[in-house]
This record gives structure tokens, sequence and C-alpha cells, in this order.
């Protein structure tokens, strides 16, 4: 290991040892100094966040012996990571406070949690995916059930730590007949040894399917969903927040890395794989979202929905759908974090703000946070000149210019279907009565946070060559 | 010495155990976790089986450590067990039923 | 020999699966896995993978399972009727696993060659050659299974452990250092009129 490799290795290096650090302060805190706890996680992520950028690479690099990939793809990945986290703690601080549950425990296990993303992004064995999958999953198993007296939030955290226990077994399945087959667990090696053999083409797919019915899962896609509605209602908010927005952009990473950068070759049996997911994934979670009365749930059905978007720019298998991808992924969790952050931001102490019908009148309470679910809920629909329409856009002209127009109309169509759900939002802020009437109680920090997600959002529809450029770099278009 | 097919059907045997018994165990979270467990061994006996006949160490030292992470997969699902238990006094899986939609 | 061997732990290993996920008591279910892990690292054994066979009778059957049975006497669970409905789901989970191992064993019988076990280097032991990679090319992975049990030594506690303020306890120095006039007050009250 040389000092090279090492600084390459220098945020996934600060974030640990911050971590551990701040796990033994906070065990020695009195309870009215916590605040500190809070504050040094999010200098943490801040200073790893420096870092990545002051590192930023300018070509794929490998370290520790092919086990440790930094490339822009990742880089950029994380830097979104360590911004979507810190928002995600911000938001998530007076909810906390609110509730007396304002533990250290969220937080280090949420940087614990960071660090596995970490790793799963840069990743290049498929025993570095397994242990940083394994290392996010434990820290939001743990984070779901942290809430020991709420009956639904431990009740989640068993659905998803049995079904999330099932996905690694099948994952792990599928990488142990790809280690059988092609003798290595490296990526590059592996990706060599199947461009040369062709000869047991049959026992490779049946590694692969296991090894896509694993990532399906984790990823949320039809039909290995049924535990990401559960999830998502029955956990505390401030963790729904988390799940839903830093592990998607991971997941993307680990499926670029396993599918893309590994296996390659095969990208012909495994487009079908998705193709399918795909569609699924859009059908069933717009069809079943229109029907939900809880946000936090309906939500859930849109992120299964965004999942069946965000996989066609990968069965594109061309960098052009990868950019696009990535883009929808980022825009999808730059969207959810606002989402979340406003549910967060009109709950109080004994009331959580998770029935659609407590949006009814949110005009006539406060019209500047209308203004702003105002903005999400366009762009999650997909309505020009949203960030979140681009995001559509663009996926849907990749797979137009990889020849698959059937597929590109079907994802239209379901776009369409989907705008209802949104719509009714919409319309039960501005054109309904207030049911509830008591006043928001916010904080300074919060409302400047949700009204910064919220205008970068905006921002970023009306500017989308940037974000859009980033993306493409990453794959070294531009 | 039996053939690599031989403990390839070893694991696949115990891998679809693991599966039936997923199915199976709806009424006992308990015996759903052991059943977890032996989902990774029937994995392992796979790993082993194919760094035998490779002769390639690689997939001893992946059993090494899904052993270990098995180790803390049980530790935190058996934490969560008890929470579960002490606030709804059963392991039932068809209890877990206060989400619906 | 070596396959009649083979054949023995395997009968045992698939028959302790069997009983694993049909019987109705957890501590029953628990020695059973208990079993198999024993089969299986026998079968290890015969693959010449002897550290990884001691560390799972060792770390599993050693440490895992003890804390399964453990969390069963400790949640105090009705036995009797936690299997009703059994066989409502006996005939999907039946099909479910035929299914799969049949698609399986096709898939494993028809397409894999017939391989001949590379023999590695003898006069190295096991234990050695896996420490010998583990704490050099596997340095990284080694780093991150570190995190993970660090995690889950953070979450169980944070999970399961009750902070003291709820528990009742008696400290003898205090007991010890009472005074008389901590725990007796006299009083003077006029007296009653009798009526």
């Amino acid at each position: 290991m040389t000092l090279i490799e090492l600084n390459m290795l220098m945020p996934e290096i600060i974030l640990l040892s911050m971590a551990s650090l701040i796990l033994i302060i906070d065990a020695f805190l009195p309870d009215d100094l916590r605040d500190l706890t809070y504050q040094l996680s999010q200098g943490t992520l801040i200073g790893v966040g420096l870092v990545i950028f002051s590192t930023y690479p300018q070509q794929t690099e490998l370290a520790l012996h092919g086990m440790f990939v930094t490339d822009p793809m990742g880089a950029t990945l994380k830097l979104f990571i360590v911004g979507i986290v810190f928002f995600t703690f911000l938001y998530s601080r007076s909810y906390l406070k609110e509730r007396n549950f304002f533990k250290g425990e969220y937080f280090t296990l949420g940087l614990f949690a960071t660090l596995g993303m970490l790793i799963m992004v840069s990743a290049h064995n498929m025993l570095v995916i397994y242990l940083g999958l394994e290392l996010l999953s434990l820290s939001l198993y743990a984070m779901v059930a942290m809430h020991r007296d709420s009956q639904s939030a431990t009740e989640a955290a068993m659905k998803y730590f049995v079904l999330g226990a099932i996905a690694s077994g099948i994952l792990l399945y599928g990488m142990s007949m790809l280690y059988g087959m092609t003798g290595t667990l490296d990526l590059n090696e592996l990706s060599q040894s199947l461009s040369t053999l062709d000869e047991y083409h049959t026992a490779l797919v049946f590694g692969l399917v296991f090894i896509v019915v694993g990532l399906a899962f984790k990823l949320g896609a039809v039909p290995f969903h049924m535990w990401v509605p559960d999830v998502y209602q029955g956990s505390p908010t401030s963790v729904t927040l988390f799940i839903s927005s830093a592990p998607k952009l991971a997941a993307f990473a680990m499926v670029m890395r396993l599918l893309v950068d590994g296996m390659g070759h095969l990208h012909s049996d495994w487009q079908d794989m998705l193709i399918l997911l795909s569609i699924l994934s859009m059908a069933i979670g717009n069809i079943v979202a229109i029907s939900q009365t809880n946000i936090k749930r309906m939500l859930a059905y849109s992120t299964i929905s965004h999942v069946g978007f965000l996989l066609l720019g990968i069965l594109t298998a061309d960098k052009a759908g990868y950019a696009a991808s990535m883009f929808y992924v980022v825009s999808y969790a730059l969207m959810t974090l606002g989402g979340f952050g406003m549910i967060l931001l009109l709950s109080r102490a004994g009331f959580e703000a998770e029935n659609i019908s407590d949006y009814k009148g949110l005009n006539e309470r406060n019209s500047w946070f209308a203004f702003i679910m105002l903005i999400l809920m366009l762009s999650m629909m997909g309505v020009p000149p949203m960030l979140g329409f681009w995001a559509k856009f663009s996926v849907v002209m990749q797979l137009i210019n990889s020849g698959m127009l059937w597929l590109a109309i079907v994802a239209v169509l379901f776009a369409v279907i989907g705008a209802f759900y949104y719509l009714r939002i919409i319309w039960m802020m501005y054109f309904e009565k207030p049911e509830e009437t008591a006043p928001i109680e916010d904080t300074m920090d919060m409302r400047v946070a949700v009204s910064a997600n919220g205008l970068l959002v905006l921002g970023l529809g009306l500017m989308p060559h940037t974000l859009m450029t980033i993306c493409l770099s990453a794959f070294s278009l531009v | 010495m039996p053939t690599l097919n031989e403990f390839l059907m070893l694991g696949a045997i115990l891998f679809c155990l693991s599966i039936a018994g997923i199915f199976l165990n709806r009424k006992n979270l308990i015996i759903l976790l052991m059943c977890i467990e032996l989902m990774l061994l029937a994995v392992n006996m796979n790993f082993i089986a194919f760094s035998y006949f490779s002769g390639d160490i690689a997939g001893q030292v992946f059993v090494f450590f899904i052993l270990t992470v098995a180790a803390a997969e049980a530790a935190i699902g058996l934490a969560i067990l008890v929470v579960l238990f002490r606030n709804r006094a059963t392991i039932n899986v068809d209890d877990l039923d206060s989400m619906k939609g | 020999m070596i396959k009649f061997t083979f054949y023995f732990f395997s009968i045992i290993l698939i028959f302790a699966a069997m009983r694993l996920i049909t019987v109705r008591n957890p501590v029953h279910a628990a020695l059973f896995l208990v079993l198999s892990f024993f089969s299986s690292a026998s079968i290890w054994l015969l693959l010449h993978a002897e550290f990884l066979a001691i560390a799972l009778i060792l770390v599993y059957v050693g440490a895992v399972m003890v804390l399964f049975l453990f969390v069963v006497m400790m949640l105090d669970i009705n036995v009797t009727m936690i299997r009703d409905g059994f066989a409502r789901y006996m005939p999907v989970a039946t099909l479910v696993g035929v299914v799969i191992l049949v698609e399986m064993g096709l898939v494993i019988f028809s397409h894999l060659p017939e391989v001949q076990p590379v023999v590695m280097a003898a006069d190295v032991s096991n234990t050695k050659m896996l420490g010998q990679v583990l704490y050099t090319i596997y340095v990284y992975p080694f780093e991150i299974a570190a995190v993970i049990l660090l995690v889950a030594m953070v979450a169980a506690i944070a999970l399961t452990h009750i902070p003291r303020t709820r528990m009742k306890y008696q400290t003898p120095s205090h007991q010890v250092n009472v005074r008389r006039q901590d725990r007796v007050r006299l009083v003077k009250m006029p007296t009653e009129p009798k009526d």
C-alpha cells in the first residue's frame, strides 16, 4: 500500500476516523450537549466533500490490488451522496429533537452508512461490493428500528431486514456462480474472461439472473418491491428520508459496476431482464400510487416508478444512456430529498403530516412552502421545464436513439398516468380548505434548507445543461 | 473424489430448502432467520467447491468474509427481533400487518 | 471412500436442513441447524478448507447459534400456537422449492464441464495460505469487515440496551450511610379529644 494509494482513499479514511471519534465523544456527552454530535457530523461531511472535490480524478485509477477504483463517475456520485446526507441530517435535527429522539446513534450510524455508500461507489471487486452493501444495509436496518417504542417502525425494520438479507443471499449465490465460471472476483479480470469465453454461457446467465434479482431487490424494482412501501411508511420520517435519497445513488453505482464494468459483455442478456423489471416498475409504481392516502406510501410507489425510469437509461447499454440514467438518479435524489424534507417541515411533535389530506389548503397556511412543494411535485411529475422533465426526457431520448421506440412510448404513457397523483396534491394545496389550522412550527435552518432545496431543483430545471455536462463528463463524453 | 457437479448440487439443494423454509415459516421469525443462515451456508458451499476445483484461494477468502458478515447480520436481526417482541409480543409474520395499501 | 464420506455427510446435511424448516419448536430448529453446520464442516474438510471448517464450528455453533438459543429462551414464545396454518403454506413452499431446484439442477448438470481439482501447494497449510493473503491482498475488505462488526455492536447495544434510569437497584453505600433523621421524624400533635 503506497502513499498515493492512501491518498486516493483519503475521503473514506477521514470519514471512518471521524465517525469512530464521534461515536466515542457521543458516549460521554451529557444530553444537553448532544448538539455537538450533530455539528461534528456535519463538519465531517463538509470536510469529506471538500477532500473529494480537491482530489477529483481525471481518469480511472485502480488501487489496493484492483479493489478500489477512482473515476469521474465515482467522484461525482460521492460528492452528491455526501451533500445529500448533509441535507438529510439538517432536515432531521428538529424532527428528532421534537420527539425526544435526538440520539447520537442516528448520526453515527448515518455516517457509517455513508461510508458504506462511498465504499460501494468505488468498489472494483465483488467482495468489496458485497461488504460495502452490507455496511450500508446493516446501518440502515438499525436506523429504522432505532425508534424502539414505535410498533410500525420495528415492524418495518423486521421486514426490511428479512427481505434485505434474502436479497444479499441471492446476490451472493449469483456472485458464487460467476466466480466459479470465471475464477476471479475482480471486475476487470471478470470482464476480460467473459470477453474470451462463451462456452459455458448458460451457467453464466444463470449466475447473472441471481445477480439481477438481488440488485432488483435492493433497488426496489417490481416484482421485488414489496418491502419498499412498508419500510417507507413505517420508518420515522427522518429515516425514510435517509433511505430514499442517498442510497439510491450508491445502488446506481453498484448496478453500473457489476453489470457494466463487470458483465458488459453479457449486456444482451441483462438488457431483456432490465426491460421487464423497468416496465413492471413503471406500471405498478404509477398505478398503485394513485390509490394511496398516506403521502409516505405514495412517495414509496413513486420511487418504484422512478426506479423503472432509471433502469431505462442503463438498459440502452451505451455511455450516453448511462449518463442519462445518472442524470435521472441525481435529480430523483434531489427531488425526493425536498419532498420528504417538506413532510418533516410540516410535522411537529405529536402530529405527522403523513396523510395527503394534511396538505389541503397549504397555500392559505403558508404560500411560500406551498410554492416549494409545487415546484417539487411538478418536477417529479415531469412537467417542462422542471428538472424531472429533463431527466425523463434524456432517458427517453436515449431509448429512441438506441432504437427502442416502443419502450419509449410505454415510458411516456406511464409518465402521463403518474402525473395524476402529483396533480391531486397540487389541487389539494391550492384549491381546498385547510383541515389542519395549527401554525407551522419551523426553525430558521429548516426553512432556509427546504427553500434552497426547492430553488436548486427549480434552478437546475431552468439550466439543465449544467448537471447534464457533469453527468456526460463522468462518462468522458464531453 | 466427488465431482464439482455433486458439490454444486448439494449447494443448490440447500439453497432451495432455505427458500422453501422462508415461505413455510410464516409463523415464526426465529426459524425464518435460521433459514437465512442456511441460505448463506449454501452460498459458502458453492464458493468452497469452486475454490477447491480451481485451485484459487479467493473463494475461501470470500467465505471467510461471508461468515463474518453473517455473524454481524444475525446480531442485528436478533436485536430487531427482541425490540419487536417487546412491542408486539409476537414473532408471527402474519401479525405484522399494521401497514396496508 | 471419499465419495462415501461425501454422501454420508450430504445426506445428514439435507436431512437436518429439511427438519430445520419443518420442525415446530425453535429450539429443535436451532439444534438441527447446528447439525447441518457440523456436517457442512465435515464436507469442507473434504475440500481441503480446514480453517473455514473449524471457523464454522467455532463461530457458528459456538457463538451465533448460542445467541439464537439465548434469544429463544429470552422471548418465551408460545410454541403450541405458532404452527397453525402450516399446511396452508406447504404446497406453495414445496412447489417453489422444487421448481427452483429442478432449474438449478438442469443448469448445473447440463452446462458444467468435468473439471479435475487443481491441487494447491501441499507444503503450506490452509490456515497459513489464508493468513498470507488476508493481511496483504485483502487488507481493504478486512478493514471493511472490521467496520461492519463495529456497526453491528453499536446497533445491537443501541437497540436492546435499557438505560439505567428505568432499572430499580440498590446502592449499599447509601443504605449504610443513612442517618436516623433522614428516615424517622417525630411529630408533635395535639391530643385529640375522646368522644
